[in-house]
């Protein structure tokens, strides 16, 4: 199964296509091909592939492929070159695949014989999923696509397997053992990287275990479960007011599959500044990169996870009760400011939008998202339950991710509910793929949280920028539900609250593409937000009050 | 504090291109830098100023990279210390001879353009150190990391 988009480059590659039997998903635009690939492989573990054609073909997957290395998704991307002869010549459609997709990918090859074909193609896919996975490119000029070759495959083809070598010790084991035991309120940090191990059943163990309270970044979501009681949300610039603050008091940090972004972080000396940290992560270079930590634990989450809950194992863990003072203050601070909304407004609240989605999509549905306002509200209050199930650009932050990743998931798992949830502006990125759920019933559910304006961005001009909106705006959209209909998919708007649970269970109601625009209230900010260059415990946790106050007290003096 | 960088690729041209756009992107401060074709690959050499902490991550960093092979990580070292021995007698054609002379029985780890790196053998430490001393164009350095099978004592401590 792969996506893609044929051009003249890449001719003599459909033509084998047309009697291979590989599935093939004809999108509109290849950068869908790329956010596709990411989507299948987030949910299945396994690489995506996605193909593109030479020149414009290649550049278009170009931001999918940033978006897959950022989040360490495995992809193999397939490009056409110009013929061998061509290359550098400044031939028709010809651009330095190459050259361009270097900081994109993990790795790169141009082929230059069809005999090298099967040997690169086997490199490509190990390449992707070893170690810290991330998106491969294989760069194929059409003069070698039309070549005649033996098929000479390695000997070792077939399935590949991922290397994750550790690079621990049974001392760093012991040392890390040591300071969970001693610590009176640690806090589990927890990454994609979980999710990439399938290590989440070893997570919820050494949680369970040790009564240590978690909490994930955007890109962990799914991998515990929201409900447990020992899970405190997601940290960071729009995590919940107790997470951060359990963040900043906690004296043990354990990051697992974490790399201290500076969305997770904010400033670097406010973040767990009076903790002992252990770093688990497969990726070596990511210990000690932006925070110092005490004992960095090399290798494969799942492996490094088991190894650590046996050495923990043989040891007296304390009970419960020796961590119940910790878990009461981080109660105490999620009922101070919870994670909450006006529930009692008249016009349709983003966040309860989210939340009856959440209430009546299945147990094992899929949710993918845009980036903005929506993913946050999204990544707040959708209830996780399992992993795989959270499709997020999270690191590169790419609007127009949600749509085409929810139609590559949906092909993984056809009988699955996969839900796109976008906003109005990213959707209006990658809506032409519109036509490729039609075409190959895909029957993908796309709910948009339409606040008429680029949110995000109009937030950040309004909090940080004193309300100088500008180009923020998108009132001039087109009406999703005709747009919808015209592509032969079923659409409603909803504009009121009290519609909402109706409109959503019927939107989830049946196996089709549907779309679903909910008109929701323009004005409604994410919070709590880290300023940016501020420490978690500099987090505003609701919207300034005191200002509107002081506002209407001026209309008063002047009237 | 000065850094002797060391690096073996696969023979695709395309690592090489990428270890400059990592060079550039990590803002990396080259002072000399050189690089030469093997029979299976390239071998690339650089020295650069920084801090600790920012050579630990880069060393990590390089030794993940695909195409990479090999990365060594040399500090500059008092003569004393040093295992190794650096000189760039680009301008300067007498120094080859001059490196023979102060190093004999060396181990020659890397040659291009003028650019040398020897190992010296621990029993001629000493008596090297007072000949490399007061040559100010050999640069002693020690091995503090590398991805070969080199003894841990080998290696120079990692902090100083």
């Amino acid at each position: 199964m792969f996506f893609g988009l044929p051009g003249g480059a890449v001719l003599p590659l459909y033509d084998a296509l047309y009697s291979a039997g590989i599935r093939h998903l004809l999108v509109r635009h290849e950068q869908a091909a790329a956010f596709a690939a990411d989507g299948y492989a987030r949910v299945t573990g396994k690489p995506g592939v996605c193909l593109g054609t030479s020149g414009p073909g290649a550049t278009n997957l170009i931001t999918g492929l940033t978006s897959a290395m950022m989040d360490s998704i495995p992809v193999v991307a397939l490009t056409g070159q110009v013929p061998l002869a061509l290359i550098g010549k400044d031939a028709f459609q010809e651009a330095d695949t190459i050259g361009i997709s270097l900081p994109s990918t993990k790795q790169s090859f141009l082929v230059r014989s069809a005999a090298e074909v099967p040997g690169v193609i086997q490199a490509a896919f190990k390449a992707a999923v070893s170690g810290r996975p991330g998106p491969v490119l294989v760069d194929l000029p059409k003069s070698v696509l039309m070549e005649t070759a033996e098929a000479n495959f390695p000997p070792a083809a077939g399935p590949v397997p991922s290397e994750s070598p550790h690079e621990w010790t049974d001392d760093d084991l012991e040392r890390a053992a040591d300071m969970i035991l001693e610590s009176k309120r640690a806090v589990l940090y927890v990454g994609g990287g979980v999710i990439t191990a399938n290590a989440s059943e070893e997570l919820r163990e050494l949680a369970d275990l040790t009564h240590i309270p978690l909490t994930t970044t955007l890109m962990g979501l799914g991998c515990f479960p929201s409900r447990h009681p020992l899970s405190l949300g997601m940290l960071g610039m729009h995590g919940s007011y107790a997470t951060n603050m359990a963040i900043c008091q906690c004296d043990l940090l354990i990051a697992v599959g974490a790399r201290f972004d500076d969305r997770v972080t904010g400033r670097l000396n406010g973040f767990a500044p009076n903790a002992k940290k252990i770093h688990l992560d497969v990726d070596p270079s990511e210990v000690n990169k932006n925070i110092r930590v005490d004992v960095g634990l090399v290798g494969d989450a799942k492996e490094t996870l088991r190894a650590l809950l046996a050495v923990l194992k043989r040891r007296n863990i304390p009970p419960r009760m020796e961590r119940q003072q910790w878990l009461q203050r981080i109660e105490s601070w999620r009922s101070e400011h919870p994670m909450t909304y006006d529930k009692y407004a008249n016009n349709v609240k983003p966040q309860f939008v989210i939340e009856t989605l959440s209430q009546y999509a299945s147990e094992d549905a899929i949710v993918a998202v845009d980036v903005g306002q929506h993913q946050m509200w999204g990544a707040q209050f959708w209830n996780f339950t399992r992993p795989r199930t959270w499709l997020s650009s999270s690191g590169l932050g790419s609007m127009g991710y949600g749509f085409p990743a929810a139609m590559g998931a949906q092909m993984a798992f056809p009988d699955r509910q996969v839900i796109a949830i976008v906003g109005d502006g990213g959707f209006q990125m990658t809506l032409n793929d519109l036509a490729t759920v039609v075409q190959y019933r895909v029957p993908v559910k796309i709910a948009i949280i339409n606040n008429r304006a680029l949110g995000m961005v109009r937030q950040w001009q309004e909090i940080f920028f004193e309300k100088r909106y500008c180009d923020t705006d998108l009132d001039f959209a087109p009406d999703f539900v005709k747009l919808a209909e015209a592509y032969g998919i079923r659409g409603a708007r909803v504009e009121h609250r009290t519609d909402v649970a109706d409109a959503v269970q019927d939107f989830l109601s049946d196996r089709e593409p549907r779309l679903i625009d909910f008109w929701v209230d323009p004005a409604e900010n994410v919070y709590p937000i880290v300023p940016p260059g501020a420490s978690l415990a500099e987090m505003v946790v609701e919207p300034p009050r005191v200002l509107v106050e002081e506002e209407a007290l001026d209309d008063l003096w002047a009237v | 504090m000065q850094w002797l960088l060391t690096l073996e690729t696969n023979n695709d041209m395309i690592s090489i291109c990428r270890l400059m756009n990592i060079f550039r992107r990590k803002s990396l401060n080259i002072t000399t830098l050189t690089l030469s074709a093997r029979p299976l690959g390239f071998s690339l050499m650089g020295v650069v100023d920084s801090v600790e902490a920012d050579i630990d991550y880069l060393f990590n960093f390089l030794r993940r990279t695909e195409g990479v092979q090999h990365v060594t990580c040399y500090r500059h070292e008092p003569f004393p210390n040093a295992s190794f021995v650096f000189i760039d007698s680009e301008e300067d054609n007498s120094g080859v001879t001059r490196v023979l002379e102060a190093f004999p029985e060396s181990k020659l780890i890397f040659a291009s353009h003028g650019k040398y790196l020897l190992e010296i053998p621990a029993e001629k430490r000493r008596s090297s150190a007072s000949v490399g001393s007061r040559d100010t164009a050999f640069h002693p350095f020690a091995c503090v990391r590398t991805t070969r099978c080199a003894p841990q004592a080998e290696l120079a401590a990692v902090q100083a």
